[in-house]
């Protein structure tokens, strides 16, 4: 237990900083970003000797993160009126520009932004992230090519940027 | 721009951002997180606990938890999980602990099953979990612990057993099916007998019995002599598929 500990100890230090950023791109909300980070890992810790040996624990931490978010959206959308969701401050906006992009995605429905986020912050390819999602391959291939049609609708100014360096 | 040539754009962008991010740290320490899993546990156990009650079936599975003159040998633990390679052991916020022997593992070859468990498990972590767990145990490889005579009670402390007809379908079969100690019905002075044996006539047997703590002898038994030593054991066979 005391090296599981320690195993896990070592993992928080090191991943920590880089899941809540990447949460935190993908969010947007500082606040909220620290929450979903914590309650992550708080559940790798929980299941932690069956984590140990997961071959790429930081993406399970940061698919978990979003998955909590979607239940906390929803329970919110129930909870709130919308002008108070509206009104809801605190959110984070990068000022570079890259601003259109991270807002598209963060606009994205919550399968495609786990398979964007996967694909694009882990480089995992379309296999591991079908397992980590627990969907197929196909499944993987389907929410990609939406997400990035939507995404191309969304940023063409981006698209043309980037073509144009 | 094909989708592997806007991947690679935005990933450029994207890690670019989030590396950005250096003034952004999680400043929780690992203590909280720690915390946080305590709480969601206890929230765990109490919900579990409350949805026993509702049902009515708390402890259906024929321990005598109330049984009258147990030694209270059980201690409060939070509930948990230990897995190793050879078995995983769950703790209950019932006092409970039940214990899966993994006979077929995901380690194992596909269609085998672990042959040579007394080799394998590690019968000195088996033994200090059972203790953490409030469950006085000696865990033997090769040999059977007995007391002569045995110990009344053993049935009031081993049970609950998984019925693998029960498992939904699609669901990975487990077996041996897992078994329940219930530590508060170990009488006073005794202590759970496990001994992991060796392989025989393709079987590989895993005995259980219940001992006097000072006073019984470890002997040499092999898969076929245990019947005669041991109130209860589980077998299967070796170098197959899941019996």
């Amino acid at each position: 237990v005391e090296q599981q500990r320690r195993e896990f100890s070592e993992f928080y230090a090191a991943a920590k900083d880089d899941c809540l950023r990447i949460v935190l791109v993908s969010v947007g909300d500082r606040h909220l970003a620290e929450d979903l980070v914590a309650e992550a890992f708080t559940r790798a810790w929980m299941s932690w000797p069956k984590m140990r040996n997961h071959p790429v624990p930081r993406a399970w931490v940061v698919r978990t993160a979003l998955n909590v978010h979607v239940s906390w959206w929803r329970r919110r959308r129930r909870e709130l009126p919308v002008e108070t969701i509206a009104s809801s401050p605190a959110t984070w906006q990068p000022d570079s520009v890259n601003d259109a992009l991270a807002s598209a995605i963060r606009a994205l429905p919550a399968r495609q932004r786990e398979v964007i986020v996967l694909r694009v912050f882990f480089d995992l390819d379309t296999e591991a992230t079908a397992a980590l999602l627990g969907i197929s391959t196909g499944t993987v291939g389907v929410h990609l090519h939406r997400a990035l049609g939507t995404l191309r609708t969304q940023i063409p100014s981006f698209l043309d940027q980037e073509v144009a360096r | 721009m094909n989708d592997d040539e806007m991947l690679s754009t935005m990933r450029s962008s994207l890690t670019g951002i989030a590396e950005s991010l250096t003034d952004v740290h999680l400043e929780q320490p690992v203590s909280t997180i720690h915390a946080r899993a305590r709480d969601h546990r206890l929230r765990r156990g109490l919900a579990g606990l409350a949805g026993v009650a509702t049902a009515g079936l708390a402890l259906s599975l024929g321990l005598a938890l109330a049984a009258g003159g147990s030694s209270g040998a059980s201690r409060a633990k939070a509930p948990g999980s230990i897995r190793t390679a050879s078995f995983t052991l769950v703790s209950h916020h019932n006092g409970t602990a039940t214990l899966t022997i993994n006979t077929c593992s995901t380690a194992s070859p596909p269609g085998m099953c672990m042959s040579n468990l007394d080799v394998l498990l590690d019968t000195t972590a088996l033994q200090n979990d059972l203790q953490q767990d409030g469950i006085p145990a000696l865990v033997t490889s090769g040999n059977f612990c007995s007391s002569d005579p045995a110990p009344a009670g053993f049935w009031q402390v081993v049970g609950g057993i998984t019925d693998p007809k029960n498992i939904p379908k699609g669901q990975a079969v487990a077996f041996p099916p897992t078994i329940t100690f219930n530590p508060a019905a170990i009488p006073a002075g005794t202590e759970l007998s496990i001994g992991v044996l060796p392989p025989s006539s393709g079987r590989q047997v895993v005995a259980f019995g219940l001992i006097d703590a000072n006073s019984h002898t470890c002997t040499s038994t092999t898969a076929d002599q245990v019947a005669a030593v041991a109130p209860w054991s589980i077998d299967w066979g070796v170098g197959q598929g899941a019996p």
